[in-house]
């Protein structure tokens, strides 16, 4: 708890100190204004979250960027890539095993170009409360001060679990943790649905707290028209489609080797697509409270678009 | 002016109003609805009401899943007595903490039923769920069998998480589970005149006194339930004949199952006052029909009214007049307190209760003087508004009824879970009329700052009327 209070502290005092920078001594050193990014990938469960999260985060990191990955799914599978396969130890495997008594070295390893690999895990399947877990398990994160300004990140990316089935799941974008949301959707119509869910819990949160959508991910299916579809959907949820990701074999074939894309074959072209993704985020400053679409007004776009003819 | 001002501020919410009826108003009363939000009632969790009903059961295993916090809270609450095991005094628990709830709590609860088995050698373990168990899904069912079947013992789940519903809702879950019991047992060897005594619960030894009363007239008493319950009564208890229940709020349901399945009609008593205990006695032994065992129980009513009686006059001169308010669990100890009080002399001012249905407010209300105020399902704020408004002397109540009166300086009489003198039977009217008398007539309440309000107006009235 009191790390905890440390941490708002010291966010605070950083946030201040950005604006007396800019304010008043244009010539101070430019590393006291380096504002971490908090992201959180959301989407349909098996859309291809936690492959675009690990493929997009990879080429950051390329960038040079320092980043830390929170998966924040049960079946803790969101790192695989950036670890090479190593089955980490979630934080909730090492609470139980080990008590209150955590180091931040026990529960997160180091990836690909010094990727910073965090697992919240869960229980099994059909029992406990995992949602619970997530809470939990973040909350722990930021009191061992995973966090803190001395990490000197530039990104923290949270994947979460593809149906935000209960207040557990809405942690990340509460509380003001993630402050953009990026949405992997494709032109099929559940994907679109969970989509537009999605964007519900965001409008909910985006009112009483600072989370905002920075706009819809395409990690196509090779629906037809897909791309005009995704565009226009974005459009009418007031965001923007960041990138749209062609769907190609190399990211099967760098999932069965264990690796992102770039790891695998930096040449190959769908490791620019992922760059490009990279680039779009990290320069994407458009961040917004989406507007919800109504079933019927989901429905009639995905008629527009031909998907049922 | 000054004096009337404490009572002028405290209203009763408006949600609430229908359920607050004064005698003779003409009013419509509404009863046996969930609690106003935020009214903080005095009512408990359907949890803890699953768990007052079971645990005087006392060798059976009573085990909490949940977290501690649901374990301590009613440890031992109802301060039932047992002549032989005390196992049910303990307050097992799984403490199930953060770890539990991410992970569920299954093993943890297997392992724990196992230990404790083995360890007690219990005739049946209950286990309850608590709002956690109801959240985070256990299956509990399925542990209870299975460790029922590992251990030969039966492990019976009592589905009360306490989010379910009213206090009554748990009634309804120990019940359920306690029925569970019921007809595994042997009736060989049960009297033809026999009874269970449903909804007594033993405390002060009362289940014993009234047993005896019916063991001197002829009446075999197969089972209390659950006041020094055992296991083995309570899978015999379907070969009584009749079935006497007292706490209409807890009992009704198991007694209306036995009914349903094996034919038992049940009568609603009660053994507060000469009058309902005598009433008590005559209704079993009118049922059997028999007239000896009428002669008998009438010969043991004069008896035992004659014994007492010269006793309760005594006390009965010093306390009329003397105002009372009753807030209760069940309706019928309301009713038994009102007919008390009015054998003492005393006047029911305010009566209520957490639990009662229509039909007991409507007999509450026949039984009443008119001007009584009568409230359901009530709060802190509205029994002190009454006590102060209606200038009662004595405040009888439970356990969370004690700190209103003390605190508004009125004499208060524990009629609930924490009494340790028996009070009801013959006997239990002497002690009651002893312990209302003690308690309403001590000095300490002149000085009580109600009372300094009061005479500081009476002062203020004789200074305005002496003045020119």
């Amino acid at each position: 708890m009191k790390k905890t209070q440390d941490f708002t502290t010291n966010h605070n005092t950083n946030q201040r100190r950005n604006m007396s920078a800019t304010l008043e001594a244009p010539t101070t050193e430019k590393t006291a204004v380096k504002k971490m990014r908090k992201i959180a990938i959301y989407g349909k469960g098996g859309i291809g979250k936690s492959t675009t999260t690990q493929n997009t985060v990879a080429a950051l990191a390329e960038m040079g960027k320092k980043i830390m990955v929170v998966g924040c799914d049960p079946k803790a599978d969101s790192t695989r890539l950036l670890l090479g396969g190593l089955a980490q130890r979630s934080v909730l495997d090492t609470l139980r095993e080990e008590g209150e008594d955590v180091e931040l070295e026990d529960i997160r390893s180091g990836g690909f170009c010094s990727t910073l690999c965090v697992e919240s895990g869960g229980p099994e399947p059909g029992v406990g409360c995992a949602g619970r877990g997530i809470i939990t398990s973040i909350n722990m994160l930021e009191q061992l001060g995973a966090y803190d300004e001395e990490q000197e990140l530039d990104y923290v990316f949270y994947d979460v679990l593809g149906d935000v089935v209960c207040g557990g799941f809405a942690m990340p974008i509460r509380e003001g943790k993630a402050e953009e949301i990026y949405i992997v959707c494709s032109g099929e119509m559940m994907a679109m649905y969970a989509a537009n869910n999605i964007c519900k819990g965001i409008m909910k949160f985006a009112e009483t707290g600072v989370v905002r959508l920075g706009g819809l991910i395409c990690n196509s299916r090779n629906v037809d028209r897909e791309r005009d579809l995704i565009e226009e959907f974005a459009k009418r949820l007031g965001t923007q489609m960041v990138h749209f990701v062609p769907r190609d074999n190399d990211v099967q074939r760098a999932e069965i080797n264990r690796k992102t894309v770039i790891d695998w074959n930096s040449e190959v072209n769908q490791a620019n697509e992922y760059r490009t993704l990279a680039k779009n985020i990290d320069k994407n400053t458009m961040t917004v409270i989406p507007k919800p679409l109504e079933i019927e007004e989901l429905e009639a776009l995905l008629m527009e678009y031909g998907l049922f003819n | 002016m000054k004096a009337d001002e404490p009572t002028k501020v405290i209203q009763v919410l408006d949600d609430r109003a229908a359920q607050v009826w004064t005698k003779g108003s003409g009013e419509a009363f509404v009863c046996d609805r969930k609690s106003t939000a935020g009214s903080v009632t005095q009512r408990a969790c359907a949890f803890c009401g699953s768990r007052v009903v079971l645990y005087p059961i006392a060798d059976a295993l009573h085990i909490v899943h949940g977290p501690i916090g649901c374990a301590v809270y009613n440890w031992d609450i109802r301060g039932s007595l047992s002549s032989g095991s005390q196992l049910h005094r303990n307050s097992f628990s799984t403490d199930l903490a953060e770890k539990e709830v991410i992970f569920g709590g299954e093993k943890k609860l297997e392992a724990s039923l196992l230990e404790l088995i083995e360890y007690y050698k219990p005739k049946a373990a209950f286990v309850y769920s608590t709002c956690i168990v109801g959240l985070i899904g256990d299956d509990v069912q399925a542990i209870c069998r299975k460790v029922s079947k590992k251990t030969n013992i039966d492990c019976i789940p009592v589905d009360s998480p306490g989010f379910k519903g009213t206090k009554k809702t748990g009634y309804q879950a120990a019940c359920e589970a306690a029925y569970k019991l019921v007809g595994t047992g042997d009736t060989s060897g049960i009297s033809k005149y026999s009874i269970n005594l449903m909804g007594e619960f033993n405390i002060g030894g009362e289940a014993w006194m009234i047993r005896e009363y019916y063991e001197r007239i002829g009446i075999e008493v197969v089972a209390t339930i659950t006041g020094d319950g055992r296991v083995d009564d309570l899978r015999r208890c379907h070969g009584a004949a009749l079935n006497l229940v007292q706490c209409s709020g807890s009992m009704t349901h198991l007694a209306q199952l036995l009914e349903e399945e094996h034919g038992i009609p049940l009568k609603r008593v009660s053994f507060f006052g000469f009058e309902d205990t005598a009433q008590a006695l005559y209704t079993a032994a009118e049922h059997f029909g028999d007239p000896e065992l009428m002669c008998k129980a009438e010969e043991l009513v004069r008896d035992e009214i004659a014994k007492y009686t010269p006793k309760i006059k005594a006390y009965r001169k010093e306390l009329k007049g003397k105002k009372a308010a009753l807030y209760v669990g069940g309706a019928f100890k309301a009713f038994s307190l009102v007919l008390a009080l009015r054998a003492l002399g005393m006047k029911t001012v305010l009566a209520g209760t957490q639990t009662g249905n229509a039909e007991d407010y409507k007999q509450l209300q026949d039984i009443c003087d008119p001007g009584t105020v009568i409230v359901d399902d009530s709060n802190p704020l509205e029994l002190a508004k009454f006590v102060l408004e209606k200038e009662v002397d004595l405040f009888i109540g439970g356990v969370k009824e004690r700190p209103i009166a003390f605190k508004l300086g009125v004499a208060f009489c524990d009629h609930n879970h924490e009494r340790k003198i028996p009070l009801a039977g013959f006997e239990g009217m002497l002690h009651f009329a002893d312990e209302v008398a003690k308690s309403v007539l001590s000095p300490i309440w002149k000085f009580a700052p109600r009372h300094e309000l009061r005479a500081l107006k009476i002062n203020t009235q004789i200074a305005d009327t002496e003045s020119p």
